[in-house]
């Protein structure tokens, strides 16, 4: 019989010290972390961990920097629960406990060498931002490189130093929108679809989309429009994952399970999915 | 396989001494029903029952199990597997419990399970009584029963017991078994081909032919909303299921306020916030809201979902979810007949 030990219980967190904590948003806090064992968390764009406080839970979260930062990542939670309110709390030097990485990310294999395309809606920003820093960093691995922002209101922007870098940058063709404007506000107004006529998509990109679930269909009717093949469409969904070790069976969408098989699927695996989207 | 035989007279005492030694749990009479409950004493065993309330996989995934505790910043795991003979298992259950060893097992294992799964002998017992709202003959016939450490038959006379691991061998030492005769033996093959015929064939179609057909059911909204119509989404169709293993997980505090426990409970994917996720300042999204959706959800994964990962249905036939259905439309069979005959 294999000698186990309390290491192998998958439900067992590992430790990681705060580095830097920033309130980004009313509701948005940035954890920069490091693993406190030494031993660095080995992980690909998209991929997710499980983030808990003891005594409150574990929530799913995507990495929201890339691999190729190292040492240290990134992660963004919104308050919305018990979960995230408790993690929220934490400061500079402080303690998050994770598992992970857990599920598959991006499929970067498919990417290198086309032109890219991400669109991401909210804090669908954050997991994409761990292909986008990726993306720039190995600039030269990849085609032209768009990216689409959009959030309800100018006030819900996250990332300052990164928009301010990109709108800037050469290596990627930055576009970003509001659904509803302010007096500060002097960029594109509209629903994240408005900012497809301003630049030239090409049939042959790769798009990853990450968003509220009503955002989904509208970009991909537009992709559509484009004629850009279903299987070049990488969707990254949010689930309620509760173990993310494909047992709960909380995330199951038909016969996938998002922690395993996700949260990233190319659109023509699930687009058939009753339950996928809606 | 080695066949031993205990006289009737001294199976109390092997009882006793299984109880006096460790941790045995067994059928045991609630009021009208059974249940699988720690034994006391022999005479509370009911090897005659027909069927239990809750099926045995609660003895390795308990309704409620510490995963991990924490005092403070420190956390360590919970798994502390505790040696245990479950007694009286029949081979639909042990057939599940097969299954549950599997899921458990794959990709990430779930040492919370299996560790428990590992301290534990299971020894299966013949069927005395077919409950009327069983179907196990007619449902994953060619999944034979596998992973139990020995069969017990009641034959004229006394058990035959069929040890097939270490560990079923290991209770002999606790009871005077001699050697099965080969008269023995074959008189216990025929005690356990009885209830198969006892068993009416409610399923006419075999697994892979209601896999298919199920499957590409899926998009008939209509049969679905007629099938669900009088669910409650109580879950009982999930709690009862000796297949079902969808759990939740909550962190509990101790009363010190310093230290607690990450906890699992069972969950059922028809109640209606299983799927449900939280998009922030209050606003959520449900994937199987309606319960058409999440009746469907079930019985896919019961028939379909599941088959590749165990070569078969993720059902026995135990007829629990029949029986606890307080509208009466779990039934699988009727289910799949339903779909079999459109």
């Amino acid at each position: 019989m294999t000698h186990h030990t309390a290491q192998d219980n998958v439900f067992l967190p590992r430790e990681a010290e705060v580095l830097k904590a920033e309130q980004v948003t009313a509701t948005e806090k940035h954890f920069t972390l490091k693993m406190k064992d030494g031993v660095p968390m080995t992980y690909g764009p998209g991929q997710i961990l499980e983030v808990s406080m003891h005594g409150f839970g574990e929530i799913p979260i995507g990495f929201a920097s890339s691999p190729t930062r190292k040492d240290t990542f990134d992660i963004v939670i919104r308050t919305v629960g018990r979960v995230s309110t408790a993690v929220n709390k934490v400061e500079k030097g402080g303690s998050i406990f994770l598992r992970g990485p857990l599920g598959n990310g991006f499929d970067l294999d498919k990417l290198r060498g086309h032109p890219i395309l991400i669109v991401a809606g909210g804090i669908g920003l954050c997991p994409t931002r761990s292909l986008i820093q990726y993306i720039l960093d190995r600039r030269s691995e990849f085609g032209t490189f768009t990216l689409f922002f959009g959030v309800k209101s100018p006030k819900e922007q996250l990332f300052h130093a990164d928009l301010k870098t990109w709108r800037a940058s050469k290596d990627v063709s930055f576009h970003e929108t509001v659904d509803k404007g302010d007096e500060s506000w002097k960029g594109n107004v509209g629903v994240i679809t408005t900012l497809f006529p301003k630049v030239k998509i090409t049939p042959d990109t790769r798009v990853v989309i990450c968003g509220p679930p009503i955002m989904y269909k509208f970009v991909i009717r537009e992709l559509e429009k484009i004629g850009i093949p279903q299987t070049n469409i990488y969707v990254d969904l949010e689930r309620r994952m509760k173990c993310g070790i494909g047992k709960c069976g909380h995330c199951q969408i038909n016969d996938k399970y998002v922690c395993m098989d996700g949260p990233v699927f190319a659109y023509d695996q699930i687009k058939n999915l009753e339950e996928a989207f809606r | 396989m080695k066949a031993h035989f205990l006289k009737e007279n001294d199976f109390p005492s092997f009882l006793q001494n299984l109880i006096g030694g460790m941790k045995v749990i067994g059928p045991s009479a609630k009021k009208q029903k059974f249940v699988f409950r720690e034994l006391q004493s022999p005479d509370e065993l009911r090897l005659d029952y027909d069927v239990t309330i809750l099926p045995p996989k609660k003895a390795m995934f308990p309704t409620k199990q510490e995963l991990v505790n924490f005092k403070e910043n420190r956390i360590e795991s919970s798994i502390k597997p505790v040696p245990q003979v479950l007694l009286g298992v029949h081979f639909y259950d042990v057939k599940a419990i097969d299954m549950l060893d599997n899921l458990f097992k794959a990709g990430h294992e779930d040492r919370n399970y299996l560790a428990n799964r590992e301290a534990t002998t299971i020894v299966a017992s013949n069927i005395r009584k077919v409950s009327p709202r069983a179907f196990f003959a007619s449902v994953g016939k060619d999944v034979s029963p596998k992973g139990h450490d020995a069969f017990l038959t009641k034959v004229t006379g006394g058990y035959v017991y069929e040890s097939l691991t270490p560990k079923g061998d290991a209770l002999l030492a606790h009871g005077t078994f001699a050697p099965a005769t080969d008269g023995q033996v074959s008189e216990a093959k025929k005690v356990n081909e009885k209830p198969l015929s006892e068993c009416p064939e409610k399923i006419k179609a075999g697994s892979a032919e209601v896999a298919k057909k199920v499957r590409e059911a899926f998009g008939k909204t209509k049969m679905w909303e007629d099938l669900s119509r009088k669910c409650f989404s109580c879950g009982t169709c999930n709690i009862v299921c000796p297949t079902c293993y969808c759990f939740d997980v909550q962190d509990i505090w101790n009363l010190d306020q310093t230290s607690g426990a990450r906890c699992r409970s069972w969950d059922g994917c028809l109640l209606e916030d299983f799927s449900k996720v939280s998009l922030g300042a209050g606003a959520t999204e449900n994937f199987r809201e309606h319960r058409n959706e999440r009746f469907r959800h079930r019985v896919m994964r019961k028939t379909t979902y599941l088959n590749e990962k165990l070569g078969g249905p993720a059902c026995v036939g135990c007829g629990r979810c029949s029986i606890g259905c307080v509208p009466d439309i779990a039934d699988p069979t009727k289910i799949i007949d339903r779909i079999m005959e459109a």
